[in-house]
């Protein structure tokens, strides 16, 4: 049945959009918020995903996490440059988006303006790797060295599982969903008739085709251990600890004692990827300090300088601080923290203490007499620890 | 036919209005089929058989015994998402039934043969509707809700799957596998990651016994597979086009009426060219035209 355009309230653009199907928010939202300036491409959560979930034999090349470099890193090849071009330039009005989004854009016969990539563009997962690009002239805080570096940081990609998905808008048959419970976005895998229409509409290209079952499949935010009150596998393989699984409220409901609100709502430090193509998305990025303000602006919004400062900052708010030390340190979900006397904590929804994090680790001084015989040798300094 | 217009432009002119049958013409508005009017002459009959029908050989020379109709295809843009630019303008249909079952030759100009499901790889498809009463048909948007159609659609990777020839390892003959879950893990725990499989959705499946699937619909969206495993059929290709043979029982126990002689029925087709990434709604169809069973 042909859906009909309805308008629908997008907070990330400051105003109302179309939409396919009326607002319908979950219960809670599922998000992850994602610390960019931590990241060093170990592909440590690419691992933990694909030998978690995507294995099997049809699932090759599907990467339903992944770590991209930008600004020429992409996977699928040039995903987020070709959907910028075919959306074309659009301006935002201060924190008020005036241009168009992917639904709004969408030609006649077609629910979003969609691009789809070429079976090819499939081909190299790590396209463009640690290349940098531009001049360190431009960025805000390397100008003082001696030398001249260009930049390039690393986008953690997972799907956004957005308020306003386009695989959702794009389905003929209603075979994706958005699980009312926490806002993950599945597949029905009985339902799928494998058309691809999603591959096509969903402008982070996170939804995948299985060669071998023939429908499509993508990133279900290991719904199986948030069930649990667990943290994604992405989330807890990260050395880097840069990741933090969460649940957002709406930012009328925002409780500044959760941590995910707090982030996005309270501080605002962390930031939507491409708000402007509209699908209100999940995944929140505290955008690297190191790169281009009008680049960042592309990809976070207009919210990206305060941001950079904030962070910049954060060794001075202890609040800020001591959440981000929470970040990577339980496996469990954060229901909501506190920072206190030095140390950070994390408590479960019934209010007990998860983990308890301080700001600064104690530091210790080994007395010389520690240091060890070698051989017989008399102790001449520190043994490395074997 | 106007002057220096050839007979496939002409098709196109005609759009999803009418008919053109080699000896029938029928001509057919969208929804309001027949109207309050008499039922005009069928546009396809089904000729009568005695004996087995040529249900899986488009090439067998029963087909002669039926009259052919010329059915205009149009490129779907009643509800989105919409085929942009149509890649044939018509379908051949003929039709035989023998009492017990019906059967249905295609063909269609088509250039390649596309029979493996990949990223942006898609299959070629032809699929008959059919009334599931007899008399006004529901309306051409696969029907509506409560006005539920019969479909059977044969494609070409169904039949493909027939041969096992599926799969990665059709699609990229030189991939190589690391270890795969079946190397490791016992079959309950492997299949698990051929979820669409385990969950038994039908186009996962790659062992089956026929390439037609029987469906039911109440309107775009809501195809709804048949379990029965009653129609049969197969395509050849000839190199710049298919000829499909599909036939299953006139009597249709769950789905609707049994076909009988002297009754007044439509049928409607469509036609998937997978090297145009046709596929879903991205196809071409035709509208209801006025099919009959032939009386023994």
């Amino acid at each position: 049945m042909a859906k009909q355009r309805v308008k629908v309230r997008n907070w990330q653009l400051g105003r109302e959009m179309d939409y396919w199907y009326e607002e319908s928010r979950p219960v809670r939202q599922f998000t992850m918020i994602m610390d960019t300036n931590k990241c060093i491409a170990c592909q440590s959560c690419t691992i933990a995903c694909k030998s978690t979930w995507t294995w099997g034999k049809g699932q090759e090349y599907m990467l339903w996490n992944n770590i991209e470099t930008k600004p020429y890193g992409y996977y699928p090849t040039g995903w987020d440059v070709n959907v910028l071009d075919l959306l074309g330039r659009q301006e935002w009005d201060g924190d008020v988006y005036a241009g168009e989004t992917l639904f709004e854009a969408a030609p006649a016969g077609e629910y979003v303006l969609g691009w789809a990539p070429d079976e090819a563009d499939w081909n190299h997962p790590n396209i463009g790797e640690d290349e940098p690009t531009g001049s360190a002239d431009d960025t805000p805080y390397l100008e003082d060295l001696p030398h001249s570096l260009m930049w390039m940081y690393y986008l953690q990609r997972i799907c956004n599982h957005c308020t306003y998905p386009a695989c959702v808008a794009a389905c003929p048959r209603d075979a994706i969903y958005k699980r009312p419970e926490d806002g993950v976005v599945l597949v029905d895998q009985e339902r799928c008739r494998g058309y691809q229409e999603c591959l096509t509409a969903c402008p982070y290209k996170k939804t995948m085709f299985n060669l071998e079952t023939r429908v499509s499949e993508k990133c279900i935010g290991c719904y199986p251990k948030l069930e649990q009150g667990l943290q994604t596998q992405c989330t807890t393989a990260c050395i880097g600890r840069l990741r933090l699984t969460n649940y957002l409220s709406p930012p009328e409901a925002s409780d500044p004692r959760k941590p995910a609100d707090f982030l996005v709502h309270e501080r605002k430090i962390a930031l939507p990827l491409y708000p402007q193509l509209g699908l209100e998305p999940n995944v929140y990025y505290i955008p690297p300090i190191h790169v281009p303000v009008p680049h960042l602006m592309q990809m976070f919004g207009p919210g990206v300088e305060r941001a950079i400062e904030l962070y910049k900052q954060a060794k001075d708010d202890p609040e800020l601080l001591g959440l981000l030390l929470l970040f990577g340190s339980t496996e469990r979900i954060i229901d909501t923290f506190d920072v206190r006397d030095g140390v950070a904590r994390g408590y479960a929804q019934d209010g007990s203490e998860i983990v308890a994090v301080p700001l600064r680790e104690p530091t210790f001084v080994r007395p010389f007499e520690f240091a060890t015989e070698v051989s017989g040798e008399p102790a001449t300094g520190y043994r490395h620890n074997t | 036919m106007a002057e220096g217009m050839t007979r496939k432009d002409a098709l196109v002119a005609a759009g999803a209005v009418g008919a053109v049958g080699a000896g029938a013409v029928g001509a057919a508005g969208v929804l309001g089929l027949f109207g309050s009017e008499a039922p005009p002459e069928a546009a396809l009959v089904a000729a009568y058989r005695r004996g087995e029908l040529p249900q899986d050989d488009p090439q067998s020379s029963a087909w002669d015994d039926a009259a052919e109709a010329v059915v205009p295809l149009s490129p779907q843009r009643v509800s989105p998402p919409f085929l942009d630019a149509a890649g044939v303008a018509e379908l051949r249909a003929r039709a035989l039934h023998n009492g017990s079952d019906v059967a249905f030759r295609l063909t269609w100009d088509d250039g390649s043969v596309d029979d493996l499901d990949g990223v942006r790889r898609y299959h070629d498809a032809v699929a008959v509707m059919l009334p599931t009463v007899a008399g006004d048909p529901a309306p051409i948007t696969m029907g509506d809700r409560g006005k539920p159609v019969h479909i059977l659609q044969w494609r070409a990777t169904w039949q493909r799957d027939l041969t096992g020839q599926t799969g990665v390892d059709q699609i990229y003959p030189r991939v190589e596998h690391d270890v795969m879950p079946d190397d490791v893990l016992p079959p309950q725990t492997a299949s698990l990651y051929w979820v669409g499989r385990k969950a038994g959705n039908p186009l996962s499946q790659v062992k089956r016994a026929t390439p037609v699937e029987q469906i039911v619909a109440e309107g775009f969206g809501t195809t709804t597979h048949l379990p029965e495993l009653t129609a049969r059929g197969r395509g050849v290709h000839d190199g710049g086009s298919w000829a499909v043979a599909l036939g299953f029982p006139a009597k249709r126990d769950g789905v609707g009426a049994a076909l009988e002689p002297a009754q007044r029925w439509s049928v409607a087709f469509a036609v998937w060219l997978g090297d145009q990434e046709n596929r879903g709604g991205r196809k071409h169809y035709a509208n209801w035209i006025p099919f009959a069973l032939e009386l023994p």
